[in-house]
């Protein structure tokens, strides 16, 4: 008992401290030159908790994420600016679609499994992506959508790096707490355990078809509000975001993260991120071998992920450090 | 005789060319320890598999609690009051014991996505009882000491056992237990004895696929021979133990082995 109640502390603290974090990031003696940068972390992390719960807890493979992320940006995109519908409903209305096409499509992909499933969500991704480029008279073909207009509440527009900083982490810090709630709870059990075992799973009367298709909704939609967000935040999007190679990003995110890992999920992005704007800008587009090497070195030395990897040492470490002072 | 909880007839399985269950029928009786006997091969998995839901039956149709049970699909059966042990005992790895034990109650309970998301006071409530439950039937096989522990850092003994509480949280009215002496030293199979006849003391009718003799002489009440996918023999065990048939096809054979 005493236990749980010292774990609830910690992890109240931690939580504490994330967004006092978070809070002071953006100020200028901090990193308030890189709020564009941190926003865009915000939304790749939302992206990258859909695929940790997908992948990590219930161990489906997805390379199709872009897709939904680019439905969400499109549907956003194309409803606000050329029917002016107000951009929140467009939201709610590209999530909705997002959550629709992934129920649709979820049932008959599921039935496939292992490498199969994951040629099929790579074919997914790879559709999706040629329509975005080729239903030009809706999404602007290659060149894509501009004049993509901030997203406001009343008279307040989110028109600064630095609001649209706040509110995407609003998003994210929501999506990562009902995260944690579904992985802590009966629902998070029924994904682990169709990771563990799917005869298993079946035995304790899990159904195991309808929860691979709910995670892959929610994994869908949560890419569908980041890739709206994404869209009102950089006001101008084209196919190339959303393409495979986009989908790898994502993977890599949430390998480097740790796949079962809620919080990972930040790390992930971020550092990916990081190294994408900030470390590997002259490498232009060579900057995939340095991804790909990425994700070979981690799965190899750490195939838990960086993020939990390290957590794993730090606990051991004070583990260690916590019996010798019993000894002494 | 009481009515039986459980009934195949005529029940036939057939693999390619392979007949694994060939027309059997068999009864087995609520609250009593019924075990299933046979040498490799004999169709006992097969037969387990049929009850529940894993294959469809190639001809014959079983009877739960007096009622077909078709088609129904795996999950499902757990509902209606159906659990198993696996031979290779398929404990979730990547949970506790006590997280493993909790997911047995996942078909007696009811909450769901979105009650989790956003935390419910109801999930709160039922996350609550699951986890009281889970403790009681941990304890109830005597594996208390070990929730926090990952299944499988426990050993093959109490793994084993452990499987047989989380078949135990689902709640069931038959219980099928498929090999669970396998591996395990003779201490540990006499409480594994004992662990069944407390189990069927809880008016839990049980199903016993086992290969050894002490341990099924022992506890079972009724006993069910086949071979080759046919039944051969049922009885009690003192009267199996005397059947030449038995004797013929295997008993003597499995005491020239060991």
């Amino acid at each position: 008992m005493l236990a749980i109640l010292k774990r609830n502390k910690w992890s109240y603290l931690a939580m504490v401290a994330f967004l006092f974090l978070l809070i002071l990031l953006p100020s200028q003696w901090f990193l308030g030159q890189k709020t564009f940068l941190l926003t865009l972390i915000g939304i790749n992390t939302m992206v990258t908790v859909g695929l940790c719960l997908l992948m990590g807890y219930t161990g489906q493979v997805s390379l199709g994420q872009a897709a939904f992320f680019g439905i969400g940006a499109y549907f956003s995109a194309i409803l606000s600016t050329r029917y002016d519908v107000n951009p929140w409903l467009a939201m709610l209305i590209a999530a909705m679609v997002t959550g629709a096409f992934a129920y649709v499509i979820g049932y008959p992909i599921f039935r496939l499994r292992g490498n199969y499933l994951a040629m099929a969500t790579l074919g997914l991704g790879i559709i999706v992506w040629i329509m975005f480029k080729e239903l030009s008279q809706y999404t602007g073909g290659p060149d894509g959508l501009g004049g993509i207009p901030n997203l406001s509440i009343g008279g307040f527009a989110f028109d600064s790096n630095l609001k649209r900083y706040f509110m995407v982490w609003f998003f994210c810090v929501c999506v990562l707490l009902i995260s944690q709630n579904i992985v802590r709870s009966r629902t998070g059990r029924a994904l682990r355990a169709i990771h563990s075992s799917e005869a298993a799973a079946e035995s304790v009367g899990i159904n195991i078809a309808q929860f691979k298709v709910k995670i892959f909704v929610l994994s869908a939609v949560f890419a569908s509000l980041a890739g709206s967000l994404y869209a009102h935040h950089t006001h101008a999007i084209s196919p190339s975001s959303f393409d495979f190679l986009g989908s790898v990003m994502i993977l890599v995110m949430a390998v480097v993260g740790g796949l079962a890992s809620i919080w990972g999920a930040i790390f992930g992005a971020a550092t990916i991120q990081y190294l994408k704007s900030e470390i590997l800008v002259q490498l232009g587009n060579n900057d995939v071998i340095v991804y790909g090497l990425l994700l070979m070195l981690v799965m190899i030395f750490m195939p838990k992920g960086l993020f939990v990897s390290l957590r794993d040492v730090y606990n051991g470490w004070r583990q260690r450090r916590s019996q010798r002072g019993v000894v002494t | 005789m009481s009515s039986p909880v459980l009934e195949a007839k005529g029940l036939s399985k057939v693999f390619g060319g392979l007949t694994a269950l060939d027309k059997v029928d068999l009864a087995v009786e609520a609250g009593k320890i019924t075990s299933v006997i046979g040498p490799n091969g004999a169709g006992k998995t097969t037969l387990f598999n049929l009850i529940a839901g894993v294959y469809a039956p190639s001809s014959g149709e079983i009877y739960f609690q007096g009622k077909p049970l078709g088609k129904i699909p795996p999950y499902k059966r757990a509902a209606l009051g159906i659990a198993r042990t696996f031979q290779n005992v398929l404990l979730f790895d990547n949970m506790t014991a006590l997280e493993n034990v909790m997911s047995g109650q996942h078909v007696r309970s009811r909450y769901g996505f979105l009650e989790a998301a956003i935390r419910l006071p109801k999930a709160h409530r039922e996350e609550e009882t699951i986890s009281l439950k889970a403790m009681r039937y941990l304890n109830l096989v005597g594996l208390g000491m070990h929730t926090q522990q990952n299944a499988l850092s426990l050993p093959l003994g109490q793994q084993k056992i452990l499987a047989i509480a989380r078949a135990l949280a689902t709640e069931p009215k038959l219980l099928l237990l498929d090999e669970p002496g396998a591996g395990l030293n003779a201490l540990e199979k006499q409480g594994l004895g004992e662990l069944i006849r407390r189990i069927r003391d809880m008016g839990i009718s049980i199903i016993l696929v086992e290969h050894d003799m002490d341990l099924v002489m022992g506890i079972a009440e009724w006993v069910i021979v086949l071979d080759s996918g046919q039944k051969i023999a049922e009885g009690t065990a003192s009267q199996i133990q005397k059947d030449r048939r038995v004797i013929a096809a295997y008993l003597g054979e499995e005491e020239k082995v060991e």
